[in-house]
């Protein structure tokens, strides 16, 4: 059971996040970059399956140089090995642009089972890259799931939303995507982290995986950010003095919410 | 050592930093207080930090553990104390007894020890303590003799830390003779449960899950291989291991002092009064400025004695680790008094977890050496000024 996780370093949730002033892109330099927990999680179930069925677990980032970071802690955890895709002609890429590398890069792992990717970055928030993926590949797509389970040949998956709880299923090859509720990812243990140095990590450029520069970055994107601005400030909101029935003016505004 | 000092740490000392913190961080201080003010143990934290492999990060891999340095094993205690629990046994068990089991200990006691170390799944107290003798090893009335193949145990202890969590206790005690003469000292391995061995806990008022014990040894039979080590090596074997208790005590300092730190500075930035957070006062801003730039002064000379210590200049490393743990004792107790300071009467209240590091804090200046003992140690082995006793 091979399996291909997608992980991606991104400015720490918890810090500051920035466009730059130049092209709007992603400030890298402003924020700590830490892996996406999504990822974390995404890299257990992986490490699960594995415990269960054996095969390797290669792990796939795209990402200027300091994402070895983000690789690195993913094979502390215990991936086997890494693919890590870096060129400067990849800044700016859209979707469509890194979901092509990704794919690409999935090419180069031999006999892929399985690929495992978290349903949507903290940073871009776009949340298509595994949709967009299993349609480059040519694979059944698995997304926004809360449970995953290989039966012989076949992925068996939970996918919770608003409405309802969908039983899905799907033969391998696939592309699953999961959600926070799939699982609480381990800690890198001692050992771990020693033996992450040692583990194969491939770096690849565009040209390394058949690509037109051209295709890919600011130039190849598809959409283009004309102007950014921050979010404005939270308002002061509403105060309400208790004068003795504070409780049901509390719950009079939670009811104009729709939330109670 | 090279002669380029590295300022930096690996790349996987910091991944071990970052992991530690992460798992303390789940836990954090709300779990440790409940524990002590229950009368609870930090057993899930320490059970979990074990088999990540975090306890087990200085045992030899050969046994189990990380085959990693003092340095790693002083890293997981500043830690896990930073997110307000530390651990008071990870300056005991891992750090004096591992180590020492680890450089003396025959064969077959560290194939019998070690891999629990690895683990953490076994624990063991540190006795030298005594109340006529202090840690002046020279001084201590516990005494060993011979019985046959046997070994027989006499006198106490106090101030032990955790005995009633231990497997065991590494009790220092002199050898004496047909004639009652007193010779070397010795380290001898004591189960708990071993009968002639009775403990008291000592009351004290310091929140903290690990508790203080009187030990009383009556006739306490051991048998040959309780002996850690050759029975005339004698002081240098227990100087081995109080170098890194030394080490792990500031980094335990230090730990405390970060988290009384980043709680005064966050308080500071967001407690506003006329309209101004009171950070921008330099009657806040400066004392926590120079806290801080005692605490990163502790810190660096305590990386000094471990990466010392890691490179094998034990005696090089013993004044640094000494210079070490009287800086983080001085960092620790005048941070957590400063973060209490800024906090106003909130800093007594139960819900801002400072009060409770108030004794805590205060400790450090005391144990496992007190302050005075280390001035002793820098005037005379530094300054090579005339002993003082």
């Amino acid at each position: 059971m091979n399996i291909v996780v997608l992980v991606k370093q991104v400015p720490d949730t918890w810090s500051e996040r920035k466009l730059t002033d130049a092209d709007h892109t992603l400030d890298r330099e402003s924020a700590d970059a830490v892996l996406d927990e999504i990822n974390e999680r995404a890299v257990e179930e992986a490490l699960k399956l594995q415990e269960a069925h054996g095969g390797e677990v290669t792990v796939l980032a795209m990402g200027p140089d300091r994402a070895t970071e983000a690789i690195r802690k993913a094979l502390s955890m215990g991936a086997d090995k890494a693919i890590h895709v870096s060129d400067a002609a990849l800044h700016g890429s859209d979707v469509l642009a890194t979901a092509k590398v990704l794919a690409k890069a999935i090419g180069t792992v031999e006999g892929v089972d399985l690929v495992i990717a978290g349903n949507e970055a903290t940073d871009g928030r776009a949340g298509a890259i595994p949709a967009i993926l299993a349609e480059l590949l040519g694979l059944p797509q698995v997304t926004q799931v809360r449970k995953v389970e290989i039966d012989g040949t076949t992925v068996k998956a939970e996918r919770e939303t608003e409405e309802g709880v969908a039983f899905l299923e799907a033969t391998l090859p696939a592309v699953v995507s999961v959600t926070e509720k799939i699982n609480e990812p381990r800690y890198p243990s001692f050992k771990g982290i020693m033996a992450a140095k040692k583990k194969k990590v491939d770096t690849l450029s565009v040209a390394d995986l058949g690509l037109d520069p051209a295709e890919v970055g600011l130039t190849g994107a598809w959409s283009s950010v004309l102007e950014a601005a921050p979010k404005p400030p939270r308002s002061a909101g509403q105060r309400v003095e208790d004068d003795g029935n504070g409780g049901a003016q509390i719950a009079e505004y939670l009811v104009g919410q729709k939330l109670i | 050592m090279t002669d380029t000092v590295n300022y930096t740490e690996s790349v996987e000392r910091r991944a071990l930093r970052a992991a530690v913190a992460d798992l303390g961080a789940r836990y954090g201080q709300r779990y440790f207080l409940d524990k002590a003010r229950t009368g609870g143990k930090t057993t899930e934290l320490w059970a979990e930090a074990g088999k990540l492999g975090y306890l087990g990060v200085a045992v030899p891999e050969e046994f189990g553990g990380g085959g990693g340095g003092i340095g790693d094993l002083a890293a997981v205690c500043e830690e896990l104390a930073a997110t307000g629990c530390p651990l008071l046994l990870m300056v005991v068990s891992p750090a004096i007894c591992a180590t020492v089991i680890a450089r003396f200990g025959t064969d077959e006691q560290k194939q019998r020890w070690l891999p629990g170390f690895a683990e953490g799944t076994t624990t063991m107290a540190f006795a030298i303590t005594e109340p006529d003798a202090g840690s002046n090893a020279h001084e201590l009335a516990t005494s060993v003799r011979r019985d046959g193949t046997d070994w027989v145990l006499n006198g106490g202890k106090y101030y032990i830390s955790g005995v009633d969590e231990a497997d065991a206790v590494l009790v220092v005690a002199r050898h004496v003779d047909e004639n009652g003469q007193r010779l070397l000292p010795s380290l001898m391995i004591v189960p708990t449960d071993a009968p002639g061995f009775t403990f008291q806990p000592i009351e004290m008022d310091i929140v903290s899950p690990e508790k203080q014990f009187t030990c009383f040894f009556d006739d306490v039979r051991l048998p040959s291989d309780a002996l850690v080590g050759a029975p005339d090596a004698g002081l240098a074997q227990i100087f081995a291991g109080l170098n890194p208790e030394r080490i792990m005590a500031a980094s335990f300092s230090t730990g405390m002092a970060r988290f009384a730190l980043d709680k005064a500075t966050a308080y500071a930035r967001t407690r506003s009064v006329w309209g101004t957070p009171i950070g921008a006062h330099q009657g806040i801003a400066h004392p926590l400025a120079q806290c801080a730039m005692q605490l990163e002064l502790a810190r660096l000379m305590t990386q000094k004695a471990a990466a010392l210590y890691d490179a094998g200049q034990d005696k090089a490393a013993g004044e640094a680790a000494n210079i070490a743990k009287y800086a983080a004792a001085e960092a620790c107790a005048a941070t957590v008094d400063q973060a209490i300071q800024v906090h106003g009467g909130n800093g007594i209240a139960s819900e801002y977890g400072l009060g409770a590091l108030l004794t805590a804090s205060r400790v450090s200046r005391i144990a496992p050496v007190s302050r005075e003992m280390i001035l002793n140690f820098v005037a005379q082995h530094t300054l090579k000024l005339p002993r003082s006793y």
